[in-house]
């Protein structure tokens, strides 16, 4: 997640197990990329914990040519149990993100 | 640009008053941070519980980046008499998501306050921001090696630490009772003054996430569950990653087997030997999480019943309870602790004990174990599927963690929740003394008669569990001034004598557990 704290940042400077306060300051590049940095990890990290197709807990959303005017209607108001998620969670840019990752995952084999 | 605000007002703020107040929040933290469109409000206004989300609609929200900004928020709000309610990741789901207690609190959400400010994995302690989930630190801990173990509640991956902390939740590791390993807060109080508790206020003291006490009263339990002060930064104990994890089921098949579990359990517990916050997840809570839907078994409506809970085991093989636990540390320690629980329950007679590698890969027992052993997942989320339709409320009467209690409070909240034509899901946890009775009133929120009948039902579940005695640990924010009263008029009268010595303008989320200047003593 690239607005937390850069494995390779962080690798670098983590010479000591103790990681000092300046450490932790990616979140300001971080929010120019879109605060999830790629919609694969925005998927990963977050929407596939309910949505895999493994999971379950969710609707499979990978695959299914989902618009993201609708992605982002669900996804800014929630849905029954899907909790809704404000900007400051999920950023409009991440959302577009995702939604370009989720069309270009492939089909399911069984539509939900 | 008064015309775009929000219709929706804080209780008893005049039109022009407010709007005054949203510029001076807009020079403050720039018009981005000032949302006040009912589209960019609706993310906050998603709540689970039994009302309608008109009644905790927000006027505004707020994202703040820094403290100065918090405590400038603070002042704006003291001159104008504007309430505000802050969430940290507001993934506080069933207890009121991140929707204000009362409608018109302008939200101050501090999301965007995500850094990670320090982990030492020598002493072991972590010092965060509001908005730092267990996701963000999972990773952090996994890329970097570190030897160290988080414990989480089920909405692991997206909530947070600090504020799950600070509504006193729990997990299910041997750190599973969350604010006892916090040690050290950073406090914006109304005044605008920066409080650090513990050894924070000690100049250059480089034991703020070491010692919890201090000097003097130890004040870091007032803010929790509270609204004396804005937490702008946390420090809690991490467990060292043992080189062992054994996690392990027990099932068993008839409801009334919760007194021997209990009392089996409890000097395990007590004794260290089983050293995290057992779960003893009941068939419904089970089902749930294994992603049974309730549409498969029975289409009537009302409780689903036993002879269906029993289908339902002989089906999946799953107990009436089963109960969740795992040992921790060196092979020889995990070796002479697993001697004793197999032991203990050959002795009972009764239970199926199922290992890691007798349960593969298969739900439920995989996520328990990824829970007991600090891997986020949402696996518990199909618990919302069992009835569908979004309701969700936790009932969490605290018990003895003496078996005939347990079955008291377990027949008594079934009754209840039938009678209701609702289902009994539930788990016991945490102990070694105590059990938080952790039960999710699930309903269809897109039905109004059966949502009206969750209302009631709650209510009435909180009566007849006072009569006895029992109250519970946490509550969601419709019912929190109700339980407030279970607690005793003297709780209530210093609790709102604190409330006037440090927010004497009531600013800070008026009616979190019932306490409120100006409602109080009012009527």
């Amino acid at each position: 997640m690239s607005d937390f704290l850069s494995g390779k940042v962080t690798k670098r400077m983590l010479f000591a197990t103790v990681l000092p306060f300046a450490l932790v300051t990616a979140s300001i590049q971080a929010m120019a990329d879109g605060q999830w940095g790629s919609g694969k990890n925005l998927y990963d990290k977050l929407c596939g914990l309910c949505h895999a197709p493994n999971v379950g807990v969710g609707p499979v959303i990978a695959g299914r040519g989902l618009p993201e005017a609708y992605i982002k209607s669900v996804v800014r108001n929630g849905l029954n149990a899907m909790p809704a998620f404000s900007a400051s969670y999920i950023d409009d840019k991440s959302i577009g993100q995702v939604t370009e990752y989720l069309s270009s995952l492939p089909t399911p084999a069984t539509q939900p | 640009m008064a015309e775009q605000n929000s219709a929706v007002l804080p209780r008893g703020a005049v039109r022009e008053e407010f709007n005054n107040a949203i510029e001076k929040f807009r020079a403050l933290l720039g018009g981005e941070n000032v949302l006040v469109n009912a589209d960019q409000l609706a993310p906050y206004n998603k709540v689970m519980m039994s009302v309608e989300n008109a009644a905790h609609a927000a006027s505004a929200a707020l994202t703040a980046t820094t403290v100065e900004q918090v405590q400038g928020v603070v002042r704006i709000c003291n001159e104008h008499k504007i309430p505000i309610w802050t969430i940290s990741t507001g993934r506080n789901f069933g207890y009121g998501s991140a929707a204000p207690i009362q409608r018109g609190q302008v939200i101050l959400d501090l999301k965007k306050m995500n850094k990670i400010i320090k982990i030492d994995a020598e002493m072991c302690y972590a010092l965060v921001e509001p908005g730092v989930t267990y996701g963000q630190l999972y990773d952090h801990i996994t890329e970097n090696k570190l030897p160290l173990m988080l414990s989480f509640s089920a909405p692991s991956a997206i909530a947070g630490p600090l504020g799950n902390t600070m509504d006193r939740g729990v997990g299910y590791t041997p750190y599973g009772e969350h604010f006892m390993m916090q040690c050290g807060m950073e406090v914006v109080l109304a005044s605008g003054d920066i409080y650090r508790t513990g050894m924070g206020g000690v100049k250059g003291s480089n034991t703020w996430q070491i010692f919890k006490w201090g000097y003097g009263p130890t004040l870091d339990g007032m803010f929790t569950q509270a609204n004396y002060g804005i937490t702008t930064k946390m420090g809690f104990w991490l467990m060292p990653k043992p080189p062992v994890f054994k996690p392990f089921e027990v099932i068993f098949d008839n409801e009334e087997d919760i007194v021997e579990i209990v009392e089996i359990l409890r000097p395990l517990r007590i004794s260290g030997t089983i050293p995290n916050s057992v779960v003893i997840a009941n068939v419904l809570w089970e089902a749930g999480s294994a992603h049974l839907r309730r549409s498969q078994y029975i289409t009537e409506p009302g409780h689903t019943p036993d002879p269906i809970l029993k289908k339902m085991q002989h089906d999946t093989g799953m107990g009436a309870w089963n109960l969740y636990a795992a040992l921790y540390g060196t092979q020889e320690q995990v070796d002479a602790d697993w001697k004793i629980v197999v032991d203990a329950f050959n002795k009972l007679g009764k239970g199926r004990i199922v290992t890691q590698k007798e349960a593969g890969d298969t739900q439920p027992f995989k996520y328990r174990a990824e829970l007991m052993s600090g891997v986020p997942n949402l696996q518990e989320f199909g618990l919302y599927n069992w009835r569908g339709g979004g309701g969700s409320m936790w009932f969490a009467p605290v018990s003895e963690a003496r078996g005939s209690e347990c079955e008291k409070q377990a027949r008594l909240a079934k009754r209840i929740l039938h009678k209701y034509g609702l289902d009994y899901v539930a788990e016991f946890i945490v102990g070694p003394r105590d059990m938080h009775h952790v039960i999710d009133v699930l309903f269809d929120r897109t039905d109004a008669e059966e949502t009206k009948r969750a209302d009631a039902c709650f209510n009435e579940l909180l009566d007849e569990f006072e009569k006895e005695g029992y109250a519970v640990y946490r509550v969601n924010t419709r019912f929190q001034q109700r339980v407030a009263q279970s607690y005793g008029s003297v709780k209530r009268d210093v609790e709102h004598a604190i409330k006037r010595a440090l927010d004497p303008n009531n600013i800070l989320a008026p009616g979190r557990s019932g306490i409120d200047l100006d409602t109080y003593k009012k009527a």
